[in-house]
């Protein structure tokens, strides 16, 4: 052979083996859309970004439901659950709430999307359940660790040392009963107190205790928001924000309010890892009751900042209807979760605010909640109470 | 022969004891597999899950707002695709042909994303446990996509970078056929030093692909050495098969032409011992060595050039570098030496027609074209950790072969009393550094 054939030979097989390898390795990832014939949307939910259709999975926590057997909670019945315990009264005449409260450690439920995490929980949601109880009256919770580690119950709030929680550790298997007076009056969070600490809160042994004021607070449609996240990786960092247990659920599942009704939000920030979280409500402002220990508002605001276990009451009404967003407004956990809509509806069940002058917005939003649902297209599940 | 019979009969006799002997080993693996597969979770029971492991092996973006993510699972055991975030931030996606990933399996992420040429990003998979793997892009550019236009920018890149420098290297030729023996010397080793740094540059740089791109699953660094080795005998295999068959067919009057100047050539440089054991074979070889060395060095540079094709054209894919005339300027500089590397251990022998000589620059340069639109249209970074290997591996054949032609020609003096040789060997990687700083 000569070196001009030995050449062209050369670069042939040069050639060939390129094409085999480059062909081997893409083969699949080129080839294989051809032959499915399903085609899912997704995308398009932000303004100037592509709507598309794949023939492959849709990874999306903005709008996919998780199926509610592997749910870590349902966050619109969370949402508006309060437990007011098993009632009995005392031979002294206090009203006594009994609650039973089971800790575990050992299941493993979707906390986003397709995103599976061992939890920890009380009573298997993540938050908590939200007890609820009037100043003055006893609380009795039962105890019961159906976990493998010890666990507890620190209740934030006035009660004597035994009742913390932090020195007496419950085995697995193992129960004991809280009992104290509900005092003061406000929004507390409680948690697992067992160490390492932040690994019992972070894996979701919290939840939220509201007492009410010995007079009642004026009537409203009210609701529970939890702040927390989900460290999935265990780097420290939280991968997922959310409020109320599930990232961006109520973008698919808007919270439906009245027009025009008050509103009260018992917000707490259980987030690990991150020192602050916030809540930033849209279109509107409200009145921030610090801790919820006051009946006179603190601010008059459309953000609050919170440290790592405070909490507050916040309370307000949406002057028109339509769609309007409440995210942290630290926008990192915006975008990984922390997300939510309000649909502001026109109301059947009024309550007419005096300070507003109903007909001179009546021109603008005169539109049913039937039309607005056509134009959204969204049909929300959860009802108002 | 006799001796060899017997031995045969008598590994017959007892033929069913040592087949015997060798099938008990693989019965008994065989055993043992079919054992741990079906038992598994009787024998070794483990509650621990095996940590997931995710490649992102590229990324590439699109005009049309999407960030295209290649992942393959490296990890023991299938897992699932759960999420996908920009710069850690959450983004609907696609993820095709399914989230279902088994061991080794591809697929590709679609971020519908607007995003900002030149600015870094990092794009995250979170599977289905939580984990999330990430890999960043240090300035976005728009993938090229395989137009007609886009081939021909990347065939001048390579004529460019490639062939352009080879060309002019070869222009030394008459240059170099005009040397003393000590400067020829100087040159030959000069090319020796110059191929040395190519070849461990080639295997710094795929390590670097490997390190960067690749799954520890793949091993690949251990692939990188292996590879060149392989190439590397394959190659000394090749070249004496090709001597061999050279100089069986030489033509009757180069052979003359050569006897004449080798019988009167009174030099003591060739070593008489080689005289003695080879005589004609090794005049014939002598004679034809110089071509074919220069031949393998021109397959050996073109394998490298098809490499750095591959380099180029993938940076330009990954937006690793922004394309700019000053590092086209340095890869031309750089190269050129590749043209001298390949007249040099020609220089002593009768003359080369032109046209053997622009084969040879179209060997070693050409597939620079090649390489770039390979890297820049369907990057594979196992493709190019395996090319440049082979580029390694053909290069140290090729220092092999001048070392050795060095060697014969410079008979008893050996190598490494010469300190032309020495001086020249230092100074070609000297070059290639100092160019080398350009890119």
């Amino acid at each position: 052979m000569s070196y001009p054939q030995i050449a062209v030979v050369f670069g042939i097989a040069i050639s060939l083996i390129v094409l085999a390898i480059s062909t081997a390795v893409y083969s699949k990832s080129s080839f294989s859309d051809q032959n499915s014939s399903k085609l899912n949307t997704f995308g398009g939910h932000t303004p100037g970004y592509p709507t598309l259709q794949t023939t492959g999975d849709v990874l999306d926590p903005t709008s996919l439901v998780i199926n509610p057997k592997n749910a870590v909670v349902d966050p619109m019945k969370y949402l508006r659950e309060f437990n007011y315990g098993k009632l009995s009264t005392s031979s002294n005449g206090t009203l006594i709430r009994d609650f039973t409260m089971i800790a575990s450690d050992q299941l493993t439920k979707e906390v986003s999307p397709g995103v599976f995490y061992n939890v920890w929980t009380f009573n298997g949601t993540i938050p908590g359940p939200t007890l609820r109880a009037t100043e003055g009256d006893t609380i009795r919770i039962t105890l019961i660790n159906n976990g493998s580690k010890f666990h507890s119950i620190h209740f934030h709030g006035i009660h004597p040392s035994e009742m913390d929680g932090v020195f007496e550790g419950i085995a697995p298997g193992g129960k004991f009963i809280y009992q104290f007076t509900a005092e003061p009056f406000g929004v507390f969070p409680y948690h697992c107190h067992m160490q390492p600490l932040e690994e019992h809160i972070t894996h979701g042994l919290y939840g939220a205790l509201i007492i009410d004021p010995k007079k009642p607070r004026a009537s409203a449609d009210e609701m529970v928001m939890l702040m927390n996240g989900y460290d999935t990786d265990f780097d420290t960092e939280n991968n997922f924000y959310t409020v109320n247990g599930i990232p961006y659920y109520y973008m698919h599942h808007p919270i439906q309010i009245d027009k025009n009704r008050l509103i009260r939000i018992y917000l707490l920030n259980m987030l690990e890892f991150d020192p602050l979280n916030n809540f930033h409500l849209h279109a509107n402002m409200f009145d921030f009751y610090k801790t919820g220990t006051k009946l006179i508002p603190d601010e008059y605001t459309d953000i609050v900042t919170m440290n790592q276990g405070e909490r507050g009451t916040l309370e307000f009404s949406y002057k028109y209807p339509g769609k309007y967003m409440f995210h942290a407004h630290k926008t990192e956990f915006a975008e990984k979760g922390w997300t939510g809509l309000f649909l502001v509806k026109e109301g059947t069940n009024q309550s007419i605010n005096e300070n507003l002058n109903v007909t001179s917005i009546s021109n603008i939003t005169n539109y049913s909640t039937t039309d607005f649902n056509k134009t959204t297209g969204l049909v929300p599940t959860g009802g108002v109470n | 022969m006799e001796i060899e019979e017997g031995n045969t009969s008598n590994t017959r006799k007892i033929s069913k004891r040592t087949i015997l002997f060798g099938v008990i080993p693989f019965i008994v693996i065989g055993a043992m597999i079919v054992l741990l597969l079906n038992s598994s979770g009787i024998l070794f029971q483990s509650s621990i899950k095996p940590l997931p492991e995710i490649s992102i092996e590229k990324v590439e973006f699109l005009e049309n707002n999407m960030i295209v993510a290649f992942v393959r699972n490296t990890g023991p055991s299938e897992i699932t695709i759960a999420q996908a975030d920009v710069n850690d931030r959450i983004y609907p996606a696609a993820v095709e042909p399914g989230r279902t990933l088994t061991r080794l399996a591809d697929a590709k992420v679609i971020i519908p994303f607007v995003w900002n040429t030149g600015e870094p990003y990092g794009i995250g998979i979170t599977t289905d446990d939580g984990t999330r793997f990430d890999k960043s892009v240090n300035s976005a550019a728009a993938a090229p996509r395989p137009t007609v236009g886009q081939a021909s920018t990347f065939a001048l890149i390579g004529t460019y970078v490639g062939i352009i420098p080879v060309m002019m290297g070869l222009v030394w030729y008459p240059f170099i056929r005009r040397l003393s023996p000590n400067k020829y010397n100087f040159f030959l080793s000069l090319t020796a030093g110059l191929l040395v740094f190519l070849g461990i540059d080639a295997l710094l740089e795929s390590n670097e692909i490997a390190v960067d791109n690749l799954a520890p699953a793949f091993n690949a660094q251990i692939l990188i050495i292996m590879v060149a080795i392989i190439t590397l005998i394959s190659l000394l295999y090749v070249s004496q098969r090709l001597i061999q068959r050279a100089s069986k067919r030489s033509k009757p009057d180069v052979e003359i032409e050569y006897k004449k100047g080798y019988s009167s050539n009174s030099e003591p440089d060739l070593g008489t011992r080689d005289m003695k054991s080879t005589s004609t074979s090794f005049q014939q070889q002598l004679l034809i060595r110089p071509i074919a060395i220069s031949m393998m060095i021109s397959i050996g540079i073109g394998l490298h050039n098809f490499g750095e094709g591959l380099a180029i054209g993938a940076a330009v894919l990954l937006g690793e570098v922004a394309l700019s005339s000053f590092l086209i300027l340095g890869f031309t500089l750089h190269n050129t030496t590749e043209g001298l590397a390949i007249v040099a251990p020609m220089a002593k022998s009768r003359r080369i027609p032109v046209a053997k000589l622009i084969i040879m620059g179209l060997i070693a340069g050409g597939p620079t074209i090649l390489g770039a639109w390979i890297g820049g249209f369907l990057y594979s970074p196992i493709a190019t950790v395996i090319f440049l290997s082979i580029g390694a591996g053909a290069i140290f054949q090729v220092v092999y072969s001048i070392g050795s032609w060095m060697y014969h020609t410079n008979g008893s003096r050996g190598l490494l009393n010469n300190h032309w040789i020495i001086i020249g060997f230092a100074f070609g990687m000297f070059i290639m550094y100092l160019t080398g700083l350009l890119v």
